[in-house]
């Protein structure tokens, strides 16, 4: 080796040594923990570190186009977007091995958030040539930013879809479009065809559906195999009468942006087997049940129609197994939470209804008509596998009198519907909010009392039930006068600011779990030493604060993400504030059923009580994140009621 | 001393090859601290470490070197050699830079690493945590090794640093404990070059808080440093 070699030699190793220790750095840290060394180097090299003391900023919409990649090296880097009234809100967090800005780089445009330093920080920033060489270069760090560009969700949805696809070896999902899944050719006739022909047709197609449609290719009927068995099985039909006589009129249809899972969903509903797939009121695809099962594998629409079927509260209660592999097979299929949780609410709803069915023809008609009434989670249709029961009756009387008759005619069967219900899986309330109790076996104006005390009385308890009753609905028998009772409780609190504002104070009561130095705030010691609880701390204060603002503002809906989702259309909040909550709330709740679906499969108790360490790198930034948003509608609410 | 000491400049001077001597000539003179603003001038961190503490006996073992230009640490020009000493007897310091003897054998001709070093340094100033230490340390080895003058203006962190955050309630606070208070890591303390990043981190916190405290241009920052340091000594009287 030449004397000058063995210098460039020698200085090359002393230059490894902070080099070295940045990479060392940044391989704790996605994506580069998957790049090769040589990557990783030219990377380091080029890279520039620089102090921004907290509050300065670091990028700017008005600065143009974004010219460097940043890599947060210590501390923590904010997300701020400016409200027209000069307020300022953080969006996001940026914190110690992550990046920023992607997309706008990619765009080759500005950044749309201003990064400012949330703390002291160092970031390491890379040329944006450097930047797209790389990009060219190194597989894993292209596949980072590009996905990067998308929202952390997404991201989430696309691993978890990836499992799916690795685990089943198919590449489909419940978020599939209907226009990608339907026959694109559904076989259809004019209603005035006979019907010998139209079955010929039928033959011909091998198909178990047609689609009678008018001159405008609106749909306008369908006959199915199973009307076909109905026809002959009546000994009058004839084959020579037109179709229009034989088939259902107005059949259901969705547009073909809908999914497979509403497809899914409105099949289980409304126990049909065909949807027609409608654009611009023309028929452009028909889905049958076997199309969806064929390729989701998926037996929900026949799980939901043995429920509904099913001769004994024994053979309910062996079906809730399927339930929970069913929910399984569905997040391995990358659902979303409210797929899952609407899906399970679904399937007990159809229990509930058999339930109520069986123990009436057990026990003999009370013959007294009655609305069987749920609340909590299962009034906003938030269900996971883990149910406590919490329902009521309502029934009509004229007086206090006949209320005490007809409850005392009710209650033996409300109580043994209670009991079916634990059998089937639905514990038992612990705090008695069952409708076999008589204090909530009550008649319309009964109902109406107890909730104005509710609101007029502001009792800790009475607080405490106003966020367990006011989620309520009807699941079993008529609905209107749960609707007159809901009308009249919207305005009652929509006039009542004290009780509003004791709302948003109880809506403040469980703080997120964020800190602002540590990730999350878990138990120091005890049986739940690292943990947080995922449902109480992250998922209570989107659910208080929700129900606050609908109620506050005359929405009867009860799904949380239904209440934002009108509170955004009525312009009670910001529309980016609104699909940020909902974001975040999905999350916390896939984190929560996840949890579930392990302490199941490992034969453990349900638990909402988490480590945060034993999630993933980005799945722990996204729970973060998540929890922040949580702060943010408790600061909003703090701020609109003057907490 | 002296005499041995103008015997040993002598001798290396005369000891220096045609090209060597050629890039001595070439070496720039340091530009004076002036007008540049803060966050526009380059400047070297450095950090030596040596056989010891006694400035006039203790030899030039490592020279860690880190750049700060336009506000940033540009990762890529860096500067880290050791330097090859006959060194017997390993002393206690050696268990501070934790360069062990086989290291130092295999270390650089001292000559072609100062060059290299004061190349690397072109008319910048320098910065140094308790500066005058290494200063007098290369000082020395210029002299002794190149026949060099080195008189580029060092500025000394361990001044910057209590001037610019009087918060700081230690007295006589150690690197250490001002990485500490900017919650600083340092990769490996002790290693020339980790010790020099670490430094210039520290700097560029520094330097955002004399920018806020209108400080903007080099030449003011050491001249209120001087006045500090007077200030400093004229308390301690």
């Amino acid at each position: 080796m030449s004397k000058a070699d063995a210098f460039a030699e020698a200085g090359k190793t002393a230059v490894l040594q902070n080099i070295q220790g940045t990479i060392e750095f940044l391989q704790k840290h996605p994506p580069f923990d998957q790049m090769q060394q040589g990557h990783l180097l030219r990377l380091v090299e080029n890279c520039q570190l620089r102090f921004y003391a907290q509050g300065e900023s670091i990028l700017h919409p008005d600065e143009g186009p974004v010219q460097h990649f940043h890599i947060v090296k210590q501390g923590r880097v904010q997300g701020k977007r400016s409200h027209p009234g000069g307020r300022q809100d953080t969006t996001f967090e940026i914190s110690t091995g992550e990046c920023f800005p992607i997309a706008a780089l990619l765009g080759e445009r500005a950044t749309r958030t201003a990064h400012v330093a949330g703390t002291d920080c160092f970031c390491l920033l890379l040329p944006r040539e450097i930047f797209v060489e790389l990009f060219s270069l190194s597989a894993p760090f292209r596949d980072f930013a590009l996905r990067g560009v998308s929202s952390l969700l997404d991201k989430v949805k696309q691993r978890v879809q990836l499992h799916a696809v690795e685990s089943l070896g198919e590449d489909y999902s419940l978020d599939t479009r209907l226009d990608e899944l339907a026959h694109r050719d559904p076989v259809a006739c004019s209603p005035d065809m006979p019907l010998r022909d139209a079955v010929r047709l039928m033959h011909e197609q091998n198909v178990g559906s047609i689609i009678a449609v008018d001159d405008q290719h609106s749909p306008v009927g369908i006959f199915t195999l199973r009307d076909l068995r109905r026809v002959i099985a009546a000994a009058s039909a004839s084959l020579e009468h037109p179709l229009r006589d034989m088939m259902t009129p107005n059949p259901f249809h969705l547009p073909p942006s809908a999914t497979a899972f509403d497809a899914a969903m409105a099949m289980t509903e409304r126990h049909i087997a065909h949807v027609c797939v409608v654009e611009n009121d023309r028929l452009v695809g028909v889905l049958s049940e076997r199309d969806l099962f064929s390729l989701q594998r998926i037996d929900l629409v026949h799980l939901a129609r043995t429920l509904r079927h099913a001769d004994s509260v024994q053979a309910l209660a062996d079906l809730r197994e399927e339930v929970g592999r069913l929910v399984e097979r569905m997040l391995a299929h990358g659902a979303s939470s409210t797929q899952i949780t609407q899906l399970i609410t679904l399937l007990n709803d159809h229990t509930v209804c058999r339930v109520i069915e069986l123990t009436l023809a057990e026990m003999g008609d009370p013959g007294v008509p009655f609305s069987w009434l749920c609340f909590g989670s299962e009034g906003r249709r938030e269900q996971t596998l883990h149910t406590d029961q919490d329902n009521g009756i309502l029934f009509e009387a004229r007086d206090a009198a006949e209320a005490a008759l007809l409850r005392g005619k009710l209650l033996p069967v409300a109580q043994r519907i209670n009991q079916h219900l634990a059998t089937c899986g639905f514990t038992l309330c612990k705090g008695n909010i069952m409708a076999g109790n008589p204090e909530l076996c009550l008649s319309r104006s009964e109902w109406s009392r107890r909730f104005q005390s509710f609101v007029r009385e502001a009792t800790p308890e009475n607080l405490l039930s106003s966020t367990i009753y006011f989620d309520l609905r009807v699941l079993w028998g008529p609905t209107d006068g749960c609707q007159a009772l809901q009308k009249e409780l919207l305005a009652l609190i929509a006039s009542n600011s004290t009780f509003q504002r004791l709302m948003a104070e109880n809506a403040l009561r469980h703080r997120p779990p964020v800190g602002r130095f540590r990730d999350f705030l878990v138990v120091r010691k005890g049986a739940d030493k690292d943990t947080l609880d995922v449902k109480v701390q992250g998922l209570t204060p989107f659910v208080d604060g929700a129900r606050l603002l609908a109620l506050a503002n005359g929405i009867d809906a009860t799904s949380t993400l239904e209440r934002l989702h009108l509170l955004v259309l009525k312009g009670v909040i910001d529309e980016k504030d609104g699909a940020a909550y909902e974001e975040a709330y999905h999350f916390i709740q896939q984190v929560r059923l996840q949890l579930h679906q392990k302490q199941s499969r490992a034969g453990l108790p349900y638990s909402n009580r988490l480590d945060p360490e034993t999630l993933n790198h980005l799945d722990r930034r996204i729970l973060r994140e998540s929890f922040r948003q949580a702060q943010r509608l408790q600061s909003s609410l703090a701020l609109r009621y003057q907490l | 001393m002296n005499s041995l000491a103008t015997w040993f400049s002598r001798r290396s001077t005369a000891s220096l090859t045609d090209s060597q001597r050629q890039r001595l000539d070439r070496l720039r003179d340091p530009a004076p601290l002036a007008e540049q603003p803060l966050l526009k001038q380059r400047f070297v961190v450095v950090d030596v470490e040596t056989t010891g503490l006694n400035v006039s006996r203790d030899q030039v073992l490592s020279i860690g070197a880190v750049v700060i230009d336009q506000g940033g640490i540009p990762l890529g020009q860096q500067f880290e050699r050791t330097l090859m000493r006959e060194y017997r007897t390993p002393g206690p310091s050696v268990l501070i830079h934790g360069i062990a003897p086989s290291e130092i054998a295999a270390g650089d001709d001292p000559t072609e690493v100062l060059l290299d070093f004061m190349e690397f340094v072109g008319d910048s100033p320098l910065l140094a945590f308790h500066a005058r230490f290494d200063q007098q340390m290369l000082t020395r080895a210029m002299k002794e090794s190149l026949g060099y003058k080195f008189r580029h203006p060092f500025l000394d962190l361990a001044e910057m640093a209590p001037m610019l955050c009087p918060q700081m309630s230690k007295p006589q606070a150690g690197l250490d404990d001002w990485l500490e208070l900017f919650g600083l890591q340092v990769q490996q303390r002790h290693n020339a070059c980790a010790d020099a990043l670490v430094s210039a981190e520290l700097a560029l916190v520094l330097f955002n808080r004399a920018v806020r405290q209108q400080i903007e241009n080099v030449g003011r920052l050491a001249e209120r440093m001087r006045s500090w340091q007077r200030r400093q000594n004229a308390h301690s009287f």
